[in-house]
């Protein structure tokens, strides 16, 4: 069977031309629909270029290979396409937007990618009973929704509402870049419920995380080890927990 | 009349040798050469005047001309509110006024005080009446629940001038908007306001003109005792256009609140000029004033903030001017000025000027929204901001009309 | 100013060892000279001297050049700039109120008898170093050594406290600099302007003038037609300085105007960092400075240009006290050029200065860090320019103005910012802390951006000195006076930071005699 996203060989810097540093080198990576796939790398491997590149930031250079969503090369596409098409990162950093209020922005997101999908857009009082049942599955507040995005939000608030957004929008690929970064353990549940709620056979998620922590409450299916820009190890969930007690030096070491 | 004509003037330009000419058939009235006297000084205002420097109405102002744009359709509502109405040939009014609100339509002059601070308000106040026109309208206000007051300016012709004062009695309470629709080469209004003890002020300023079209709004706002005024304007601009607002606090525990949003396109120039004294101890200022601007547009803000040494204690004021530069070929002039001669005070402003954030446009299209619609999303919000504290009854409208701009 | 030690390598150099007492002896005195009065440095120097005709005519201008014994183009230049003055207007914009200033009451020239330049330190005239080692400024190579002998102890801390090479200007001269011969080791030269203009004609000629041109404005003008002397730096390809060069400017004759004229040029990736002091004597009449300096940073330079400045500042009634109209400004010439401005502001009746980069390079650096206190009835119009052209290019502008007494103290600065500039980026931030109720401060930004991809972002924030702090540390048994200048330390952090350690230790002791009498 086809994977459901396929990086292939990719390289990609980051910065101005002429101080261009290259952070991806030749990439290649599955996953199939369906599936979990944890990648795990110490800092400064590529996570989050890797995260940025396949949604399309400004400021990193694809400089070679390629990247396919359902057989779609993504990555001549704007960000708002692919997300059309279904890539939605939670940001690591989430983004504070003064002066617009959640529902406001998550609605006109919703509306935007069903419109470029040829859907017809959700009725009002469609998007609030969905957004009120989304938001009591991860205790959030409905003040909270009036708020302007992320402005004056706790880290933990801010990743719940990721999730929200994530939950809302109903994408096919995730990408969870470093999500159990700054959360105690009870937000770390909430959002894993989450993020567990989402799995489904036609749906493909990419884990990025430092941790093994949050690993234990999203189960991978695979492991991938990040390092220099490149997959240098691939196991099952096992990798995960012989990094932590090994740590990265350990099982670089032997891939080298 | 003591001088003559053509010495009013140096090296005058057409424009000007226009304005003295029409100064020359108003009727003889000290008080009126007095005014006309202060804007001859310097005649139109120009670059080598520092409080110009940005706005050259003597370079962009050749003639008097009537525009090729017809006026803008007024979007502020006008239902259930007194509609006062000025064209350059007449003015129309409600037929019944409500108590609480009594009008005076004089054919002579007021005098202007400051005048020379202020050359366009006294250009107004010199050539405002004739005809069917007020030389000076002076509205008394002694009632606090009066409906909404709404002028409008509009209507074709060369030139268009006017004069309007407000005497807001103690406890009573107005709440006024105008709309500057532009349809004349050269509009010129000077509004004055005397809030007295505990008086308020609701204010809000709608200005549209056309890319041939010089505008300037001249306000002085007096501050009694405990006094609230707050002003919230939305200027589109012209070929040249200026909201000046000159605040004196002149009684303790006065409060001020000035809001502006300039939205500048292709060959239009927006200018925001604030100058706010803090004659009194114990007095707050609060000033936001938001921009954006397009490619071949102007942007400028002016704010000053006077502290003199000892009335100005316990002041307590904040400035803050934000523009974005939403293409290249945009450009936007600030000066965000404090000028204190008393110790224990808390002044503060900030400038910011640039681009939409990167970062949140790449959030907003992340989620899905594409380029043209997450630009606009965000510069709403930004713009919407300075609107917030706009009369209900028309905030929603100023708004919209923010969104149109940004979305046409 | 503290002196400054190396390594026991330049023992050689040590003529004079027993000199180290004799400083210590001076120190002491200078320092019984801050605690009886505030203005230490407010002494004169007897010594006869060589003065042009009172006043300003063309034939000052010949009289200052053959003086000099200048070469005909530089007479022809400064000829120029007259014609030009003598059409300019005195400019009115700033916030400062002073007398009519009358050119023709000043002399233009004053130099010390017996020559422009003495052959070795020991044919300087005994007054004029002992006006030097007065004011802390050590003029023998060997006393700057033996100054701090002991106190470095690594290599790393060596780096930390570097030596510091003096050009000494009395009046109208240069009368000494220091450390000549291991700077030209380096290949940089270090010598005053006059010299240069004779040893490195085609340099001098290639660059002056060319960062502030003869008519930028009234006073540059002024300057270029009657400077009499400065220093000229040039660091060639690659070389990093390696010591701290300095200049200690010295009015002292009556009725001068000291117009000294100042060229550094760093060449691609070199770097000098550059401190400049200046004091004068107490006189009851305004005498006039009116300074030039210009700097020149090519691909991947870097300079470092930090003032100190405590000319007279007049009595407290606002007698006499220097007029100080100085025009300062670097050419981020090439890509990568960074040029850093920090200034400590004390002195001077009236200060009108505006120290400035032109951002030219792609990705070139302009920084501008300030601290201007003005006390009794001092005023002060300073802040910057940076005019950003290139892009990528990018400016921080850190300044704090505090005010005591009667006194003015004005930020004023522009921010510009062309088209092409893309991606610039400036962060201005402008702190005014008043004491008293007595003064004022103000903030004057200009900001012009025309460029859409360019950030800039202004902050301003003015308060009073916090009487709960005060207390606080009174209560703890902190003197007030000395409570004042730990508050006012505490807010000039941002900028003491960044100048070089020794004159950092000077400007805290600078602060707080400039202070002294400000509360209570």
């Amino acid at each position: 069977m086809r994977p459901m996203l396929k990086i292939t060989n990719l390289t990609a810097t980051v910065g101005e031309a002429a101080e261009a540093k290259t952070i991806l080198n030749g990439l290649t990576l599955d996953v199939p629909a369906g599936e979990v796939h944890a990648i795990m790398g110490p800092n400064g491997a590529g996570k989050s270029t890797l995260s940025y590149v396949l949604t399309g930031r400004s400021g990193y250079e694809v400089t070679g290979g390629s990247a396919t969503l359902n057989g779609e090369d993504i990555l001549t596409m704007a960000p708002e396409a692919r997300a059309a098409k279904g890539m939605f990162l939670s940001f690591q950093y989430p983004i504070e937007i003064p002066g617009v209020p959640v529902m406001t922005f998550v609605r006109t997101a919703m509306n935007a990618q069903r419109k470029a999908r040829g859907e017809a857009e959700i009725s009002a009082p469609d998007f609030i009973k969905k957004s009120r049942d989304v938001a009591k599955m991860l205790n959030l507040d409905a003040e909270m929704l009036k708020r302007p995005v992320n402005v004056g939000f706790s880290g933990g608030e801010k990743k719940r509402l990721e999730i929200y957004q994530m939950m809302m929008l109903e994408p096919k690929f995730l990408i969870l870049d470093e999500t159990d970064s700054g959360l105690d353990i009870d937000a770390l549940k909430t959002v894993a419920d989450g993020v567990n709620a989402m799995r489904d056979p036609s749906r493909g998620m990419l884990v990025i995380t430092h941790y093994q922590r949050l690993l234990d409450y999203i189960k991978p299916d695979k492991v991938h080890v990040l390092a220099k820009g490149q997959i240098i190890k691939t196991g099952g969930p096992e990798l995960a927990l012989r990094l932590e007690q090994e740590g990265y030096d350990g099982v670089l070491g032997e891939a080298a | 009349m003591t001088t003559a004509l053509r010495d009013f003037i140096k090296n005058p330009t057409t424009a000007e040798l226009e304005l003295v000419a029409r100064y020359g058939m108003q009727p003889e009235d000290a008080r009126r050469e007095r005014a006309f006297l202060a804007f001859s000084e310097t005649g139109l205002p120009h670059r080598r005047m520092e409080a110009w420097k940005w706005s050259d109405f003597k370079a962009t102002l050749k003639a008097l001309e009537t525009p090729a744009s017809a006026s803008a359709e007024d979007p502020l509502p006008h239902d259930g509110t007194l509609v006062f109405r000025f064209t350059p040939t007449g003015f129309s009014q409600p037929k019944v006024l409500p108590d609480g609100l009594r009008m005076v339509a004089q054919p002579t002059t007021q005098a202007v005080g400051g005048a020379e601070d202020v050359p366009l308000g006294a250009l107004a106040a010199a050539l405002a009446g004739g005809g069917a026109r007020p030389a000076t309208l002076t509205f008394e206000i002694t009632s606090s629940d009066l409906p909404r007051l709404h002028f409008v300016f509009d209507g074709a012709g060369e030139a268009s001038f006017a004069r309007i004062v407000f005497v807001i009695r103690a406890g009573a309470s107005l709440t006024l908007t105008e709309s500057y629709l532009g349809g004349a080469g050269f509009t010129a209004a000077l509004l004055e306001f005397n809030l007295e003890e505990g008086s308020r002020l609701n204010r809000t300023i709608y200005q549209r003109g056309g890319a041939d079209e010089a505008l300037a709004v001249t306000s002085l706002v007096n501050l009694a005792a405990d006094s609230e005024a707050t002003q919230t304007t939305l200027a589109f601009g012209a070929k040249v256009a200026r909201m000046e607002t000159r605040a004196v606090h002149q009684g303790t525990g006065a409060k001020l609140s000035l809001n502006a949003a300039y939205l500048s396109g292709n060959g239009f120039h927006a200018d925001i000029t604030t100058n706010v004294r803090h004659g009194a101890p114990g007095c707050v200022t609060r000033q936001l004033t938001k921009g954006a601007v397009l490619d071949g547009g102007t942007g400028v803000f002016q704010g000053k903030f006077f502290v003199p040494r000892k009335t100005g204690q316990h002041t307590d004021a904040d400035m803050q001017h934000q523009a974005l530069l939403l293409e290249d070929g945009a450009q936007v002039f600030a000066k965000p000025e404090l000028e204190i001669y008393a110790d224990d005070v808390e002044c503060a402003h900030g400038n910011t000027c640039g681009a939409l954030d990167d970062a949140q446009m790449f959030y907003l299209r992340q989620r899905g929204i594409p380029e043209t619609q997450a630009r606009a999303m965000l510069t709403e919000a930004f713009i919407a901001e300075a609107l917030g504290m706009a009369d209900e009854s028309v905030r929603d409208v100023l708004l919209a009309e923010a969104q149109n701009w940004l979305s046409s | 100013m503290d002196c400054c030690g190396g390594t026991t390598e330049h023992d050689e150099d040590c003529d004079d060892v027993k000199v180290k007492d004799s400083i210590d002896a001076k120190t002491v005195e200078a320092a019984k000279a801050l605690e009886s009065e505030n203005y230490s440095a407010g002494f004169t120097t007897d010594i006869e001297m060589d003065m042009a005709p009172k006043g300003l005519s063309e034939d000052t201008i010949r009289y200052i050049s053959a003086a000099k014994n200048e070469p005909e183009w530089l007479l022809e230049w400064r000829l120029k700039a007259y014609e030009r003055w003598l059409t300019m207007e005195e400019p009115s914009w700033a916030m400062v109120r002073y007398p009519k200033i009358d050119y023709q009451a000043y002399y233009y020239f004053a130099a010390p008898k017996a020559g422009a330049k003495y052959a070795s330190i020991d044919d300087v005239p005994k007054e004029i170093l002992d006006t030097y080692e007065k004011l802390g400024i050590p003029l023998r190579e060997a006393e700057v050594l033996l100054g701090v002998e002991g106190a470095v102890e690594t290599a790393a801390e060596a780096r930390e406290k570097p030596r510091v090479a003096v050009d000494a200007v009395f009046d109208s001269v240069s009368v000494a600099t220091t450390f000549r011969k291991e700077l030209q080791k380096a290949g940089v030269i270090f010598m005053s302007i006059s010299e240069a203009v004779h040893e490195y004609p085609e340099l001098v000629k290639k660059y002056l003038g060319t960062v502030v041109p003869q008519s930028d404005n009234f006073f540059a003008t002024l300057n270029s037609a009657v400077f009499s002397d400065g220093t000229f730096v040039y660091v060639p390809k690659g070389v990093r300085c390696p010591m701290e060069l300095s200049t200690y400017f010295r009015m002292n004759a009556e009725n001068t105007g000291q117009f000294e004229r100042t060229l550094i040029i760093a060449d691609e990736s070199a770097y000098v960092s550059y401190l400049e002091g200046c004091t004068a004597p107490m006189r009851d009449e305004n005498q006039l400075h009116a300074a030039v300096v210009e700097l020149v940073a090519l691909d991947d330079a870097e300079i470092k240009y930090s003032t100190v400045q405590n000319w007279w500042p007049g009595d407290e009634d606002g007698k006499g006290g220097i007029f100080n109209f100085v025009t300062k400004r670097g050419d981020c010439r090439g890509d990568r050029s960074k040029i850093s401005w920090t200034q400590v502001e004390t002195g001077s009746a009236v200060t009108w200065k505006y120290p400035s980069c032109i951002l030219r390079g792609d990705d070139s650096v302009g920084e501008f860090y300030s601290i201007a206190v003005t006390n009794g009835r001092q005023q002060a119009d300073t802040g910057t320019k940076m005019i950003h052209l290139g892009k990528r290019t990018k400016s921080r502008i850190i300044s704090k103005g505090i005010s005591a007494g009667k006194s003015d103290n004005t930020y004023r600065g522009l921010v510009s910012v062309n088209r092409k500039a893309e991606k610039a980026r400036n962060f201005t931030q402008c702190d005014s802390l008043l004491i008293g109720d007595r003064c004022g401060a103000h903030t004057i930004p200009y900001i012009e951006n025309r460029c859409a991809s360019a950030q800039l972002e202004h902050e301003a924030t003015t308060t009073k000195l916090s009487e709960d702090q005060l207390f606080y540390a009174r209560q703890r048994g902190i003197a007030e006076e000395d409570a004042v200048a730990l508050l006012v330390n505490g807010f000039v952090r941002d900028v003491l930071q960044h100048l070089p350690m020794e004159f950092a230790v000077e400007a805290q002791s600078l602060l707080k005699v400039s202070l002294e009498g400000s509360v209570g």
